[in-house]
């Protein structure tokens, strides 16, 4: 099986297939859009983050940063309720959302579809923390906005084979 | 078809309240909806209960959804009852594996209420 390289035009594939991934969740499950933005305001970078974990062909993290009010509005659009706060549903939601953008990001690459497998997510939340990674040689970092809202979903790897 | 009991096992609550949703908006008449949040769950659940329908998640803590096929044909649980696997794992090979493990169908996350439709329906005889 061919590596996935580094190359501009390798970054270029897996940066729009994580566009598609996530256009692809938010409108199937959701019936709302969800595109690409230049920026994502401070207030909505970390309040919450759910964490994938990925080994074989990748090894790293896919993760999804949200702030508070935003994973409480993707709680109430993926879910149908409204939680007041950062309830374990309104975890759990962010978590399957972030679940499923790592599938179907994979699911589009040939090279990791069979070959990279995806952890159960776990979710952080709380405030002014920052999420390490050890020799990390890749990183993928794409800002999201749907409705009012964005959200940042990254990628980030010790290894591209 | 005559209202149908479901098991859904999926290890995210949230996931399994959006499949008993989507099973409903695809107009499939559901009975007694029965969740569990791990195939070791399912396993005792079904010993004591009897369903129409098997929704598993692959990806899951401790007992995954593929393990959860076997040990079910193993122990001759639920022996006609159809599984499909719903999972975010699309490729070619994960397919074959859980149709050689015992599924008789499958749904790729994210999905529709049509999709549902479409891969649920048929197993009960309805297009």
């Amino acid at each position: 099986m061919a590596p996935v390289s580094r190359g501009p035009a390798q970054i270029d594939v897996l940066t729009r297939a994580l566009d598609d991934a996530v256009e692809e969740v938010f409108h199937l499950m959701t019936g709302v859009h969800c595109l690409p933005v230049s920026q994502c305001p401070v207030e909505e970078r970390a309040m919450i983050s759910a964490v994938i974990g990925l080994a074989g062909a990748m090894s790293g993290t896919c993760a999804l940063y949200s702030g508070e009010k935003v994973a409480l509005r993707m709680s109430e659009i993926l879910t149908g309720t409204s939680s007041p706060k950062l309830n374990d549903t309104v975890k759990d939601a962010v978590g399957e959302i972030c679940n499923m953008i790592a599938g179907a990001w994979k699911g589009r690459l040939p090279a990791l579809s069979s070959e990279c497998m995806l952890s159960t997510p776990t979710i952080i939340s709380g405030t002014n923390y920052q999420i390490h990674n050890q020799r990390l040689e890749f990183r993928l970092e794409q800002f999201y906005g749907f409705e009012d809202s964005s959200f940042t979903f990254t990628v980030v790897s010790e290894s591209l084979e | 078809m005559s209202n149908i009991a479901a098991l859904i096992v999926d290890d995210s609550s949230v996931m399994r309240k959006i499949v008993e949703r989507a099973l409903r908006q695809a107009g499939i008449c559901l009975g007694e909806v029965f969740e569990a949040s791990s195939g070791v769950e399912a396993l005792k659940l079904l010993e004591q209960k009897r369903v129409d329908l098997i929704l598993s998640d692959i990806n899951m803590p401790a007992m995954d959804g593929l393990e959860f096929l076997r040990q079910l044909r193993t122990q001759n649980l639920a022996p006609d009852v159809p599984v499909v696997m719903i999972t975010t794992e699309s490729s070619e090979e994960h397919v074959r594996d859980a149709i050689a493990a015992g599924a008789q169908g499958y749904i790729r996350k994210p999905f529709t209420p049509d999709q549902v439709k479409d891969r649920i329906l048929p197993l009960f005889g309805s297009a």
